[in-house]
Formats: structure tokens, C-alpha cells, sequence
């Protein structure tokens, strides 16, 4: 990815094919990776989306069997650690005036009208459900999540409460309306945030919302379940 | 259960009041119940021995359009439960159990019949010697009135299993056996089937009344216990919402009046520092002045005077003034 701490990238400045600095655990795949997963890659002068993937851990018991909720727990943290971290190195936003329409102020990662003004799409996924896809420009960015959604239940918990915050974005200020397509809900934060809010601040709260959104959804599950439980219990006593 | 209890309190507590009343007064009053039970008391001074009870209740039919009156046996039932209020208030669930009792009557030793209640959807009765099956086809508007009605059906399930008394409960996305024959149309459904065994303990006597009751309010409670874990499902994604909206309001740079409150109170915090740092460094300097004129006690030799001048003048220590005035140089 390009221009990590080194300011915008110019229609002069060749890109470069240096990578952002990674947690350890996280996995590069070589481009061509990509093809057989289905993965379309980005067409004229983008190159293909950089990915991303956060291994299992290997586990500390000698029989090899790792504990699942302590596993889960560890990729968790590495998943969000590689987040913030290219958060952290995507997040230099500075004022852009639009280049094609007169005393306009667009961000350019919406329209993508301008390639010298994109920077490399980063993909970073924690399995074939989770995913985070982080785009950004010279004066704004884009982060798209992917939620786990194990069974029906969950996924209309999330499809339900994802749409019920999208509705309130408005509260939110960086929250999209719409999502992108593929995701369940998406950020656009602009340098107009980044001048209202403190960076590592706006960082923490996205990093806190995929938290919370894994940990409402399964709290929803499982009380939908336990006042299923109760409530047919208390039906069936009705007969005794 | 509130839900179940068959009886009316409304009815019972009117038709006490009417009984425990000094003077009889006049009454004249109609009110419903469950959505299509319908009372009406009528009393009157003039006749104090006598209040008039009107209870229009729906029926349990074969047919969407119920018939408009109670056939007779139904009324002679009635006619023998009618002890006191509480069984009074009693009497739509003894109307509608012996209008069940006649159609399984009419069924045989086995068979399937459909039923309608009260213009609700459709449920099916199957007579197997020694059982019945009363089967439920659930239908729900949208997708998440399903998925939480599936996961309650597969609770309802696990839960029958431990209760040995309670009727075995199943459910299903198919239709079972028993409804084969049966129209495509009434079978077509997206909650799949729930399913009731019911035997001879659980109709004896009296209970066949209530148990009636149970089966044939069944859909909506389901429906009802919808719509609270919808409410809830709500009110915590507000929470949590109201919780993250905190987050990034504490991420704003200024303008809040809370940050001022903040800062201000550390800019007294500051304040109260600087004057403690001040005490500790004044008390420090004392201790090493202190220190040097012992060193320069312990050092004097009586035969070093010369020496001794010399040493002052080049380690001269100065006189520290207690006081925190200061001389003004001119």
C-alpha cells in the first residue's frame, strides 16, 4: 500500500509495492491468490486489492488441540490489532478540492474518478465470513465490515441491528447510510473528521463498534434463546 | 399464567361488587376480552335479585364463517357449570371445549378434521386410538417473526422432553403423516408444524376445559411472545446504540460543554500541584544547606585559619532569607 507516512501520492510519484508494516501472525497472499478464490480484480490502473489473512494460532497444548474460545479470543485481537494498525497508517487525510468540478469538495474515495488520488484497497480477513476492506485517498476513507453470521438467527440479528444503526447514522457522523455491496456496513470518514475528532479516538471507536457488534449480536442470540426457553417452559406447566 | 387463566377477573370482580353492594344499582355495562369475547351485565333496582349476563363468545367450527348460535348440547353444559363466579366467568372455555368434544365425537376412533377459531388460521385435530394429535401450521409475515419463532419451537421441543406431564410437543418443517390428504393450500406454511400429543390424563374431568383453552390460544401467544422479544430486541439495540453515540461524542476535538468542565477541573489539579512542588523543592534546599554547614563544622581545624579563610571565600554559601520577598535589583 502506498503512501504510508509519506504524504499523498502524486500523478509523478511511481507507486510503490512496499508494504504497510503488519502484525506478526498476519499472512500476505501474493495476488495471484486471488483468482481462484473468485475475487474480481480491480480493472485500469489499480493494481489488485492487497489481502490479508490472520492465521489459527498454534495452540500451547503439547496434543495439539487448541481451547476454541481462547483461540477465537487470540484471533480476535490480532484481527483488530491488524486494523488499527493500517488504520493507523491509512488515516492521513488532508483537504483536496475536487479536481474536475470548480469549488467543490468530494471525497475522492467515493467517486473514483481520479486513480492518482486512490490508494491501494486493503482486504483483511479473519475467515471467509469476516472480512474488513479498508480504501482510502487523498482526503478520505472507507472502511467496510464483513460480520460473522453463524446460523439464521444471527443473521437476521445483524442484518436487524446493522440497518437499525445505518438508519441513525446522522448520530454516528462517520457511518454510511448504504453499505458497500458485499458488506454489512461501511465508514466514511473524511478530513473534516479527522480535523473535528482525534485520530487515534475516531481509530478506538471503530475498533469498539466491530467489538460491540460481535458481542450484541451474540448476547441477542442468547436471549432470544433463553426467553424461548422460559417462556416455553412456563406454557408447558400450564398442562401440569 | 395471566395469559391462560380462562376465567374473567373483570366479570368476577363486577359481579362481586354487584353482590356486596349496600343498594342495588343500576348496571349497565359491556366490555371485551381476548379480542372477541364480548360481556354485557345488565341490573336493575327494580330487580335486585337478578343480574342479566350476556356472553357472546366465537365458536369453534369446521368453516372460516362460524354458525351464530350454540348448538344444544353446548348449552346444556353450560347450564351445569354454573356454580359461582368464578365458573361463570368461565364459560366461553367450557363452551368451547364441549364444542370440541362434540367434533371429535362426530370424528370416530380415528380421523382428521380441520378447525378454525375465531378466524385465525386453521388447525388440524387427528384421533388415534388412545391419543390426539392437535397439529398447528404456522405461518409468519416476515423473517424475523420466523426465526424467532423457530428457535422457540425447538425450545418448546427440549422443554417437553423434560416434563413428563406436560403433552410431547413436536415440531417440524414438513407436514406429518396425519395431514396427508389434506389440500396443498391449508398445508402451505413457512413456521413449519407443531404438533400436541394429547392423552386421557391430560382431558380428564375438568381439565379437558382448560386444556381446550391452552391449545386453542396456542397461536397467539406464540404471536404475543413475538412481539416482546421484537419490543426487547429493540429497546437493547437502543442501548447499545445511545452507548456507542457516547464513544464518538468523546472523540470531538472541543465544544462540548463536558470537555470544559474536564479541563477545568484539571487546570485546578495543576494548580494545586505546582504549590506542593513548591514546598517539597524549598524543604530539599534547607536539607542541603543544612548539610554543607556541618561539612563545614566538621571540617574547621584549629591551626588552618588561613586555610580556612580561603575556603570561605570560595565556597561561600549563601543565607537563605525565610521569608518569600525578594530585593529588587536596581
Amino acid at each position: 500500500m502506498t503512501g504510508y507516512g509519506r504524504g499523498p501520492p502524486t500523478a509523478s510519484r511511481p507507486r510503490s509495492t512496499s508494504h504497510p508494516p503488519l502484525t506478526p501472525g498476519a499472512l500476505i497472499l501474493p495476488p495471484l491468490a486471488l483468482a481462484p478464490t473468485g475475487e474480481t480484480p480491480v480493472t485500469g490502473n489499480h493494481p489488485i486489492v492487497s489481502r490479508y489473512r490472520i492465521p489459527s494460532l498454534p495452540s500451547a497444548d503439547p496434543r495439539g488441540r487448541p481451547r476454541p474460545s481462547l483461540a477465537m479470543a487470540n484471533t480476535l485481537r490480532l484481527y483488530l490489532t491488524c486494523i488499527r494498525n493500517t488504520l493507523e497508517a491509512a488515516m492521513c487525510l488532508q483537504n483536496f478540492p475536487c479536481q474536475e468540478v470548480e469549488r467543490h469538495n468530494k471525497p475522492e474515495v467515493e467517486l473514483k474518478t481520479s486513480p492518482e488520488l486512490l490508494l491501494n484497497p486493503v482486504l483483511i480477513c479473519r475467515n471467509e465470513a469476516e472480512k474488513c476492506l479498508v480504501e482510502t485517498s487523498i482526503n478520505s476513507i472507507r472502511i467496510s465490515l464483513k460480520v460473522k453470521q453463524a446460523d439464521e438467527l444471527e443473521n437476521i440479528l445483524a442484518k436487524k441491528f446493522l440497518r437499525f444503526l445505518s438508519m441513525r447514522a446522522e448520530a454516528f457522523q462517520v457511518l454510511r447510510r448504504k453499505p458497500v455491496q458485499g458488506y454489512d456496513i461501511s465508514f466514511l470518514i473524511t478530513n473534516y473528521h479527522c480535523e473535528d475528532m482525534h485520530k487515534h479516538k475516531l481509530i478506538d471507536f471503530i475498533v469498539q463498534f466491530m467489538e460491540d457488534i460481535d458481542k450484541e449480536i451474540s448476547e441477542l442470540k442468547l436471549s432470544v434463546n433463553t426467553r424461548g426457553r422460559l417462556v416455553a417452559t412456563e406454557f408447558l406447566k400450564q398442562f401440569i | 399464567m395471566a395469559f391462560f387463566s380462562s376465567g374473567s377477573r373483570a366479570l368476577v370482580e363486577i359481579l362481586t361488587r354487584l353482590q356486596s353492594a349496600e343498594r342495588p344499582m343500576p348496571v349497565d355495562q359491556t366490555f371485551f376480552e381476548f379480542g372477541s369475547m364480548k360481556y354485557h351485565i345488565q341490573a336493575s333496582p327494580s330487580d335486585p335479585e337478578n343480574v342479566h349476563l350476556s356472553i357472546s363468545t366465537p365458536s369453534l367450527s369446521h368453516e372460516a364463517s362460524p354458525s351464530t348460535a350454540l348448538p344444544e348440547f353446548t348449552l346444556q353444559e353450560t347450564m351445569k357449570t354454573y356454580r359461582d363466579f368464578a365458573e361463570v366467568s368461565r364459560l366461553h372455555s367450557v363452551v368451547l371445549s364441549s364444542q370440541l368434544k362434540h367434533i371429535l365425537g362426530n370424528l370416530g376412533s380415528s380421523g382428521t378434521t380441520r378447525l378454525v377459531y375465531n378466524h385465525r388460521d386453521p388447525f388440524f385435530v387427528s384421533r388415534t386410538p388412545g391419543k390426539l394429535n392437535a397439529i398447528f401450521p404456522m405461518r409468519f409475515r416476515d423473517d424475523t417473526d420466523l426465526a424467532v419463532a423457530t428457535s422457540f419451537f425447538q425450545e418448546l421441543q427440549d422443554a417437553g422432553n423434560s416434563y413428563s406431564k406436560a403433552p410431547k410437543c413436536s415440531w417440524s418443517a414438513i407436514p406429518p403423516p396425519e395431514l396427508r390428504g389434506e389440500s396443498v393450500h391449508h398445508l402451505t406454511t413457512n413456521g413449519g408444524f407443531v404438533s400436541f400429543d394429547i392423552l386421557e390424563r391430560h382431558v380428564k374431568r375438568r381439565r379437558a376445559a382448560k386444556t381446550a383453552w391452552i391449545l386453542l390460544n396456542f397461536q397467539s401467544y406464540v404471536k404475543y411472545h413475538i412481539k416482546c422479544t421484537r419490543s426487547y430486541i429493540q429497546s437493547r439495540m437502543r442501548k447499545r446504540q445511545e452507548r456507542l453515540t457516547e464513544v464518538i461524542q468523546d472523540a470531538r476535538l472541543r465544544g462540548s460543554d463536558n470537555t470544559k468542565k474536564l479541563q477545568v477541573r484539571k487546570k485546578s489539579k495543576r494548580r494545586l500541584i505546582s504549590l506542593g512542588k513548591a514546598k517539597k523543592l524549598q524543604k530539599g534546599f534547607r536539607a542541603v544547606v543544612d548539610r554543607m554547614k556541618r561539612l563545614r563544622l566538621w571540617i574547621r581545624v584549629r591551626a588552618l585559619d588561613r586555610l580556612r579563610r580561603h575556603y570561605r571565600q570560595c565556597f561561600a554559601v549563601p543565607r537563605v532569607k525565610g521569608n518569600k520577598y525578594y530585593d529588587k535589583l536596581e
